[in-house]
């Protein structure tokens, strides 16, 4: 197989929703720690290491969105539902 | 040259990188510590965890400045809608992100902090690695007392 040969069952092997769960994952644990105990000391200025976490649950609410729209397509009260091919892609 | 070549030349390189990357863990065993005693079970998964963790950083410096630096800008966006701004308080104010603070910067060396010039190994990466060897090389006892502990 070479980049301009591509097997089409591949696909079914991708990790890339894995990836997505993980990182939706690591984004509720951002929240996790953010309900914990309080410090006992004044709270320092928020630095990198704080938006390396916000940066986390940010791809995490964006990866759950995501999962919700997809979940929302077979609503029936929707009249136009995507194309077949659409959502073959999503499943995929 | 062809891309075939080319691309044969990057995955030697790639071998090359972690052989190299071997032997500067065999060399400084302070960057690559023994398992604990009798650690099984979660606690010798965790160890493997926080090692495998400070491999991808120290044997990915460039790769791994980028990811976060990437993650800070998406932080800092993310603060300042109310969501992340809320998030943003109760993380500043957690004890568990200051213990969590304590693990990465233990693992991690803070070789992902400081300067970088774009798309390259942060500077502390370099200025680590190069303690590191030339502290085990100088074996100087009188030297090695002033290191505080953990200082590689």
């Amino acid at each position: 197989m070479t980049l301009t040969d591509p097997r089409e069952a591949l696909a079914d092997q991708s990790n890339f929703i894995g990836y997505l769960v993980g990182l939706a994952g690591l984004g509720r644990v951002v929240h996790t720690l953010a309900d914990g105990d309080r410090r006992s000391d004044p709270p320092p200025e928020s630095d990198d290491f704080v938006h390396v976490l916000l940066g986390v649950a940010s791809l995490g609410e964006g990866i759950e969105r995501l999962a919700n729209s997809t979940v929302a397509q077979p609503d029936p009260s929707v009249e136009a539902p995507p194309p077949a091919s659409t959502t073959m892609r999503w499943l995929r | 040259m062809s891309p075939e070549v080319l691309i044969g030349m990057l995955a030697e390189l790639e071998r090359i990188r972690e052989l190299t990357l071997n032997l500067i863990e065999r060399e400084t065993p302070r960057l690559l510590p023994a398992p604990p005693d009798e650690a099984c079970g979660t606690e010798r998964t965790v160890f493997d965890l926080l090692l495998g963790a400070r491999r991808a950083v120290l044997g990915n410096p460039a790769a791994a400045r980028g990811v976060h630096d990437l993650l800070v800008a998406e932080g800092h966006r993310y603060a300042n809608t109310p969501d992340g701004a809320r998030l943003r308080d109760a993380l500043v104010a957690s004890e568990a992100v200051e213990n969590l603070r304590r693990v990465w910067e233990t693992v991690s060396l803070n070789v992902l902090d400081g300067p970088a010039a774009p798309n390259a190994a942060p500077d502390a990466w370099a200025d680590l690695l190069a303690d590191a060897v030339m502290g085990h090389g100088l074996d100087d006892s009188i030297l090695a007392r002033l290191r505080p502990e953990g200082f590689a």
